[in-house]
């Protein structure tokens, strides 16, 4: 091969693996994988992996009463997020940033109860900041409105705490911290070698696992997908919540947007042409699809847990799993308080919420069915529209932002 | 990198926000001129620490990467 094909090659993998993608890039990348997701069978969503990854361990101890839960490999949103977690794996030894990373004791305990914040707000607020807002909104759901405002007011208790805690227990964030496995330098060439050989063994084993079932295989092949994209342009709906009252940065808050207008778009074609109606349930269960029980009292409390839970662990419920594939144990932690206690909140704690609201404080709501669809697309794009020019002026004056 | 240090700052482990927000914190208890040394292990600081000098008129000066995976950032008070 001549040197200039080599340097072709080169480059190539370098704008892949070379730098941090722009999040925008990422934002338009994942709001065009959301709408494939639905076009293979219903959108992204986060939360349901780890309700599967805890109802499963549960099932393997003999507790709780989850004997009946189905498999993890059955479970299509288990399989996806965790498929998630391989896929950002696979990002950051391509990129040479594996590495165990271990964080003071304080920060896994925030990790831990950033999790359980977490399984709470979802469970009781039926959604979370992927299922709920980045899939619900697009799915013209009148729901992802009140979760968001929650997910704002949330991650500004939050970050207020950190604050403080930074002030009064400073302790929390410092002490011994451990970090194993980084690529050093030239010499960390091995990350990308065994990150392809794990990827070949991923797709080989993952389509011998999943054959003749395509759902499966799909969302498998998607999950990789997603995790990848995340870690490689370290997207993060956390960020865009949090941002503008932290550092006023407008980069996050405008990588979501874009991945919220495309899949707005997608989400509302397949909804107004009714594509896929083969579906059991017809025409109208493709336009119900994502359209959750969150309008809007449950979802406006669910919505500030969650966003207190995402600000203290540092990342959602798809952040905390790409997270967890670059080996940020701080989110390991997220993710096991997350698993544990969101079965446990779907069966009893949020049920026992929900029971006490009446029925006009947590209805599903679609959009069109009040404003038609092109009154309820306008009504979402008149929102985005407002939330931009709130988070450009912000991020000039810093009237806002506490840093 | 060949510059006085003043203060260091260990966000070893930590991951976003929290490097950020210490960051934030010791440049403000800083004199004007003075030297910041972070050290830090989160890959999201490579983008968060040069732009959070610029968007604040701090000057971010560079980074170094160490053998063991930590990343040596050096900030500069405005």
């Amino acid at each position: 091969m001549s040197d200039q094909n080599k340097g072709a090659w080169r480059q190539l993998w370098s704008t892949f693996f070379g730098k941090t993608w722009p999040m925008w890039v990422g934002g338009i990348l994942l709001g065009a994988f959301n709408v494939f997701l639905f076009l293979i069978k219903s959108p992204w969503g986060g939360s349901g992996t780890y309700i599967s990854w805890g109802q499963n361990l549960f099932r393997l101890i003999g507790i709780l009463g989850m004997d009946h839960t189905t498999v993890l490999t059955r479970n299509l949103y288990g399989v996806l997020g965790t498929m998630t977690v391989f896929g950002a794996f696979l990002g950051a030894m391509l990129s040479k940033e594996f590495a165990i990373r271990v964080p003071p004791a304080g920060e896994m305990l925030k990790g831990f109860l950033g999790g359980c914040f977490m399984a709470i707000g979802c469970t009781v607020g039926k959604g979370c900041t992927i299922g709920g807002y980045l899939s619900g909104l697009p799915a013209l759901s009148a729901g992802a409105i009140p979760l968001a405002i929650g997910f704002g007011i949330g991650s500004w208790l939050a970050l207020h705490y950190l604050l403080w805690e930074m002030e009064k227990l400073p302790k929390m964030s410092s002490g011994k911290s451990v970090t194993w496995l980084a690529a050093k330098g030239k010499g960390g060439a091995w990350q990308p070698i065994v990150g392809v050989i794990i990827a070949a063994f991923l797709l080989i084993g993952g389509s011998l696992f999943f054959k003749g079932d395509r759902v499966f295989t799909w969302f498998a092949i998607m999950g990789l997908i997603l995790g990848l994209i995340s870690q490689r342009s370290r997207f993060c709906v956390t960020r865009s919540f949090r941002e503008p009252f932290m550092t006023g940065d407008s980069e996050a808050p405008v990588a979501v947007l874009a991945a919220l207008l495309v899949g707005l778009l997608g989400f509302t074609i397949i909804k107004y042409m009714g594509i896929g109606a083969m579906h059991p349930l017809g025409e109208r269960g493709v336009a119900l699809t994502w359209v959750n029980p969150n309008f809007w009292l449950n979802g406006l409390v669910g919505g500030t847990i969650f966003g207190i839970g995402m600000v203290i662990a540092g990342g959602c419920a798809v952040g905390t799993l790409w997270r967890m594939g670059e080996g940020q144990i701080k989110l390991w932690f997220a993710g096991l308080g997350f698993a544990l206690l969101a079965p446990i909140s779907s069966k009893w704690i949020a049920p026992a919420f929900l029971n006490i609201l009446p029925e006009w404080m947590h209805m599903p709501v679609f959009l069109p069915d009040y404003f038609k669809y092109w009154g309820a697309v306008l009504i979402l794009l008149v929102i985005m529209v407002l939330w931009y020019v709130f988070v450009k002026w912000n991020e000039r004056t810093g009237k806002f932002s506490a840093l | 990198m060949d510059v006085k240090v003043d203060r260091t700052l260990d966000c070893k482990g930590l991951s976003c926000p929290m490097p950020i927000l210490k960051m934030a914190k010791e440049v403000k208890s800083m004199n004007s001129g003075e030297v910041l040394e972070l050290l830090g292990t989160d890959p999201g600081s490579k983008t968060d620490i040069p732009g959070w000098c610029e968007k604040t008129g701090n000057e971010f000066l560079g980074l170094e990467e160490e053998a063991d995976g930590v990343s040596k950032y050096y900030i500069k008070k405005a």
